[in-house]
């Protein structure tokens, strides 16, 4: 799975990544010389201190900001702009709350102008492999935390694209649900291969779902380690990845490095909590 | 989880023929208040000698109202006023809110433009009425353009705070499924801000309806304002105070028949956006 040889294979490549956002106080440098290279069929997370610039670098993968410096590709082309090859699922609710599950999922093939039976199929088996059946007809606002974010990601999913990019998408919801969510999302991932780039805080998500894992320095970010996390990521789930001592050996390396990031931003713990996410 | 969902959505019972019963009782009382206006009025009419240039009986009033509307007069008055509220409310909506959401989805224009719309709001349509008149005379066009005034600056600010509302996630996961600017105009614009467009149709059809009278009063060319100021110039006090209780009816009619079933329609549906 982390066999990144053939560059033929390369979905996603970043360049000398550098981006400033203007602010009140003047420019503020939010990433810094970001090489990464994202295979095809890979699941690549990356984890680092908040407000490292992790959302910047999501966001100009996306397409949704033009990057200061550096170049981006998506199939050996420059990204320009948002586009249906590259589906995003956000950390907030950023599913239409006019629209039922059944039409939000199908929202994505809807712009797509794909035939109304062929939507259809494919929205009633997304709805299946989320856990969302019996609840088509029903508007977000009565569904719980967790079951919106299904609903984000099989949005995504339905719309078929080649690489989906999440950010922090089950931040937001309690920490059982997150742990279902994590594994229905290992289990999505083994019916439906995707490149998936995935943004987290969590050092147990990252490492329970990449097979790899970037860790990103405190702001300015950059790449500060890349780790390999060995086996397939199909087939994993909670109760073994706490007793897969293998596994427990990356969590505590990951944890270490993305620590030293945390001490040098911000000596006194009160700070860190202080800097706004990107 | 699924047990959590489910349980948020309310369990509604059918209503029960009593509770129905019930239920038509406690409607009567928003009657209250106008029985109290009417015992109260008589009460002082009967208190003392008014010459009828002054005040008349309820009685007169209905006699006139019955009078108004048997000779066709005040349907004829009447339906003038609609008439030009509805073609307002019309136009005001065509212009507005493509207007609005050009100012709503412009940052920079909606911060030039806050303030400004706040200066209009506060000149009201009737203080437009001299220019009004100079330039377009004793006119139904001079009636329209305060109408429209009126009902259009609401309509343009609250079609911008609605755009504006809208969270930047709705917009930014429409764009990266492929969709074009008018895709997001349909199906992220539109809907998310249609719940904040009726309010300020509602508030504008209120503020449109009170510039409409008094713009009716001075240009006299038809409509309930000319009515009522036409009979002040008889001192037919009957048809004055029936006129004024014809306005308000209206207004209560048009305002819960028309433009609140649009708005609980949209809460029942988009309210949600606002959670």
């Amino acid at each position: 799975m982390a066999d990144r040889e053939a560059s033929s294979q390369d979905k996603i490549v970043v360049a000398g990544f550098r981006h400033f956002f203007e602010t009140a106080d003047g420019p503020v440098q939010a990433t810094d010389r970001v090489d990464l290279t994202i295979g095809a069929g890979e699941f690549v997370t990356l984890v680092g201190p908040s407000g490292c610039g992790k959302t910047t670098l999501l966001k100009a993968i996306a397409g949704f900001i033009r990057p200061s410096e550096g170049s981006i590709l998506c199939d050996g082309a420059p990204v320009r702009g948002p586009g249906r090859e590259r589906g995003v699922v956000f950390q907030e609710l950023a599913i239409l709350p006019w629209r039922t599950v059944r039409r939000n999922i199908g929202h994505g093939l809807e712009i797509a102008r794909v035939p109304r039976a062929e939507r259809e199929r494919a929205v009633a088996r997304l709805i299946e492999l989320t856990g969302l059946t019996g609840f088509e007809d029903r508007y977000p606002h009565e569904l719980s935390g967790g079951m919106r974010q299904r609903v984000a990601v099989a949005r995504t999913w339905a719309a078929d694209p080649e690489v989906i990019l999440m950010d922090e998408p089950f931040a937001a919801v309690d920490a059982m649900t997150r742990l279902t969510l994590q594994e229905e999302l290992v289990r999505l991932c083994a019916t439906t291969r995707k490149t998936v780039f995935f943004i987290t805080h969590s050092v147990d998500e990252a490492v329970f779902l990449g097979d790899r894992v970037l860790v990103m320095t405190k702001r300015p970010g950059r790449i500060k380690a890349v780790i390999d996390v060995p086996g397939r990521l199909a087939g994993r789930d909670w109760e073994s990845f706490k007793v897969d001592a293998g596994m427990q050996a990356i969590a505590e390396q990951v944890l270490r490095l993305v620590r030293e990031e945390r001490g040098a931003a911000a000596p006194s713990a009160a700070a860190a909590g202080a800097e706004a996410p990107a | 989880m699924s047990a959590t969902a489910a349980a948020s959505a309310p369990a509604r019972l059918p209503p029960s023929g009593l509770a129905v019963a019930w239920r038509q009782v406690r409607g009567l009382r928003i009657l209250l208040p106008f029985l109290a206006l009417v015992a109260a009025w008589w009460a002082i009419y009967a208190s003392a000698d008014f010459s009828p240039q002054v005040l008349v009986s309820p009685l007169a009033v209905w006699r006139a109202f019955v009078h108004l509307v048997t000779y066709g007069v005040m349907a004829e008055y009447a339906s003038t006023s609609l008439r030009m509220i509805g073609f307002a409310a019309v136009l005001s909506l065509a212009a507005g809110v493509p207007l609005g959401f050009a100012v709503g989805v412009n940052r920079y224009a909606a911060h030039a433009l806050e303030g400004f719309l706040r200066f209009l709001q506060g000149i009201s349509g009737i203080a437009w009425l001299p220019l009004a008149i100079i330039w377009f005379g004793f006119t139904h066009t001079t009636t329209l353009v305060i109408v429209i005034y009126t009902l259009i600056v609401p309509i343009i600010f609250n079609t911008m705070i609605g755009v504006r509302a809208i969270p930047e996630a709705y917009t930014l996961a429409l764009r990266s499924l492929g969709a074009s600017r008018l895709r997001l105009v349909r199906d992220v614009y539109l809907p998310g801000a249609l719940p904040s467009i009726v309010v300020g149709l509602r508030l504008g059809m209120g503020y449109g309806w009170r510039a409409l009278i008094a713009a009716e009063m001075l240009v006299r060319q038809g409509g309930l304002g000319d009515l009522i100021f036409g009979a002040r110039t008889f001192g037919q006090i009957d048809r004055i105070i029936t006129g004024m209780i014809v306005i308000g009816c209206l207004y209560v009619v048009v305002d819960r028949l028309i433009v609140q079933p649009i708005e609980n329609l949209t809460i029942a549906r988009w309210g949600v956006l606002r959670q």
